[in-house]
């Protein structure tokens, strides 16, 4: 009897401890950043581009960057979205009779989730010397939407395996064919975890500086076509920060502010919407 | 007058091997209530599901004969299921509501299957909420989630799904087990009511509720068709032993127990092993009654008893866990 309440008082302990670890971890992250970031942080970096001279220190913003990222990311992350969800629902027993290609494509992504991005961005801008092309948007977001891929397709193949067989069979039993019940029971009930999974592979995309070092080049313009180079807020706060000059370095924190504001609304509306949906799961 | 509706012929299934339907032929008649009665695992849920041919989406199931729906084979390769599945409509043993709201519930059928205007599918939507008698208790959220009504709303609300799509057929498995009982009333007398115009095979193991809604009964025995006829005589005069042990098993468990052996807390085979071990000690013709819990023994106990000669009377839930099996050596 005492054996066991000891046990359970040190499980209790650990189960604190680690809760600590994290939420620690997450305030430490975010409030070096806001300390350091918001002094530095005016509205002259949300409305300008990097004129001559920013990173020397001079006026201007990073407007390029955050337009920039916000293309790169919404691109790679729709582009992801499409590969990835026909890819689960194609990894599910009933469509791929759960044969050994499906499991080889399985390994195949869990191998590419593990992959460090700069093997990516590597990969990437060995295609593009490859075709005598430049970095570029479009260069950039392909890489991004292979980045993501991994994490997303197999976010969605667990939510989909867990569809209940009974809805399935509601949907049948009405004389629905298989598309049709994938398209609007299946889809319906994995909704809220399919926005999950889009939005964590989003996370990932947004985040991610060395797959698009190379590929997607920086620059201080507003890309205008997708065959222009593009600049990016994690490699404006990598560019930043190597800056020799003080008030360059805090101009990095200010932009990783702007990039953690960025995340945190696009969380928000997630989990809004996932909330909305929520609602009509059939548990 | 009576006209058969689905004949079943010969019909075998297995699961991986496991016989679970053995050689059923019986014939189903036009616009009457079809019982099939028998304890759990004996087969009813896997016939009933040939006849839509939900069996296809089990994993390792086979299953060979025929079942003529108006005649036309359904387990002919040239058959469109798809025809098929939309002439009956199911009600499954607890209510799954489709994941939307109340309104597209019953839109989804008509809308697969070509109703477009919005002004018809209300209409439709009407009809059949008031057919189960849920309009004026949902009326004023149509759109709010389906999965917020009571059960017992979900279930009725599973009904008028499965009408909207204007089946001949209405199949249900064991459709009042999850409800409460007065929502089990309104199902039954939803049922009783749309008999005039649908044919209705209803799975269950609540003999009572046989008795009160069927037309004609199925007894069906670890995948054995025992007994089937007109619910009147089959309930007041069955033809087989088993049946009226079934019967009155439920009824009045006055039979004469000779022995009596609690098996619970030992698992198969060792429950098997001991109810043997009992019955050697017995006379010819006397009754041993033992309890298991292992659900396993449930359907292996018998089995395995019927193999060695000796009769199974009763197999009978008695709560939650325990399951009481009377034997006769
Ligand atoms: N999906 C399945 N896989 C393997 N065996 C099954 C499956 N479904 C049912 N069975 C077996 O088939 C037999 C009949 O089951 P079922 O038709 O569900 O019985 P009932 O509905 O009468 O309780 C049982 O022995 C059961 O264990
Ligand atoms: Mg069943």
């Amino acid at each position: 009897m005492e054996l066991r309440r000891v046990e359970e008082s040190i499980f209790k302990i650990l189960m604190i401890l680690s809760l600590v670890i994290v939420m620690g971890s997450l305030l430490g992250v975010i409030g070096t950043i806001l300390l350091k970031g918001l002094p530095a942080l005016n509205i002259d970096m949300l409305t300008k581009t990097a004129q001559g001279g920013y990173y020397l220190g001079k006026g201007g913003g990073i407007l390029n960057a955050i337009i920039g990222s916000a293309y790169l990311a919404i691109g790679g992350t729709v582009l992801a979205f499409f590969l990835s969800i026909g890819i689960a629902f194609y990894l599910q027993k009933e469509y791929s009779g759960g044969t050994r290609l499906s499991n080889l494509t399985r390994l195949c992504l869990d191998i590419l989730w593990g992959t460090p991005s700069i093997v990516y961005g590597a990969f990437g801008f060995t295609v593009l010397m490859f075709f005598h092309m430049r970095a570029s948007l479009l260069a950039g977001i392909i890489v991004l939407a292979l980045l993501e891929l991994p994490i997303m397709t197999r976010a969605m193949e667990e939510v989909i395996k867990t569809v209940p067989q009974e809805l399935k069979e509601v949907s049948y039993s009405l004389g629905a064919t298989r598309l049709e019940t994938t398209l609007s029971v299946v889809s319906k009930q994995a909704l809220p975890g399919l926005l999950t999974g889009v939005l964590i592979a989003f996370g990932r995309g947004i985040g991610d500086a060395a797959s698009i070092l190379f590929t997607a080049g920086y620059t201080d313009r507003i890309p205008t076509s997708l065959f222009d180079a593009t600049a990016s807020l994690p490699l404006a706060i990598f560019f930043q920060l190597s800056s020799p000059l003080p008030q360059v370095q805090q101009k990095a924190y200010a932009s990783a502010v702007i990039l953690l504001m960025v995340i945190l609304a696009i969380s928000i509306t997630t989990r809004l919407l996932s909330r909305k949906y929520n609602k009509y799961i059939i548990k | 007058m009576s006209e058969i509706h689905i004949e079943i012929d010969n019909v075998n299934a297995y699961y991986n091997g496991n016989h679970a339907l053995k050689n059923i032929s019986v014939k189903i008649q036009k616009k009457q209530i079809t019982a099939i009665i028998g304890p759990s695992g004996c087969g009813k849920s896997t016939l009933l599901k040939c006849m839509n041919r939900l069996i296809d989406l089990t994993d390792g199931v086979t299953y060979s004969g025929k079942i003529l729906i108006d005649n036309e084979d359904i387990f002919a390769r040239k058959t469109d299921i798809v025809n098929i599945r939309k002439k009956m409509g199911l009600l499954a043993q607890k209510p799954i509501p489709l994941p939307m709201s109340i309104y597209e519930n019953i839109a989804y059928g008509p809308k697969i299957h070509g109703t477009k205007k919005k002004s018809d599918l209300d209409a439709i939507v009407e009809k059949y909420l008031k057919l189960v008698g849920l309009w004026e208790e949902v009326k004023g959220r149509l759109n709010s989630p389906a999965s917020q009504l009571s059960l017992g709303q979900q279930q009725r609300l599973c009904l008028a799904r499965g009408l909207a799509v204007e089946p001949e057929i209405i199949l249900c498995d064991e459709p009042t087990s999850a409800l409460d009982p007065v929502s089990s009333q309104h199902i039954e007398q939803q049922l009783l009511k749309l008999k005039k115009d649908y044919t209705i095979v209803i799975v269950t193991h609540n003999i009572h509720q046989a008795m009160r809604l069927a037309d004609y009964v199925i007894h069906l025995y670890l995948g054995e068709l025992v007994e089937h006829g007109l619910a009147n005589e089959v309930f007041e005069n069955p033809k087989e032993e088993r049946t009226r042990a079934y019967i009155n098993g439920i009824f009045s468990p006055d039979l004469k127990i000779d022995s009596e052996e609690n098996l619970k807390g030992k698992m198969c085979p060792y429950n098997f092993v001991y109810a043997k071990q009992a019955l050697h000690n017995l006379e010819d013709g006397k009754i041993l009654k033992i309890i298991v819990d292992d659900p396993l023994a449930v359907t292996e106990v018998p089995r395995g008893m019927e193999a060695d000669g000796h009769k199974v009377l009763i197999v009978k839930q008695i709560n939650k866990k325990d399951w009481e099996i009377v034997i006769q050596k």
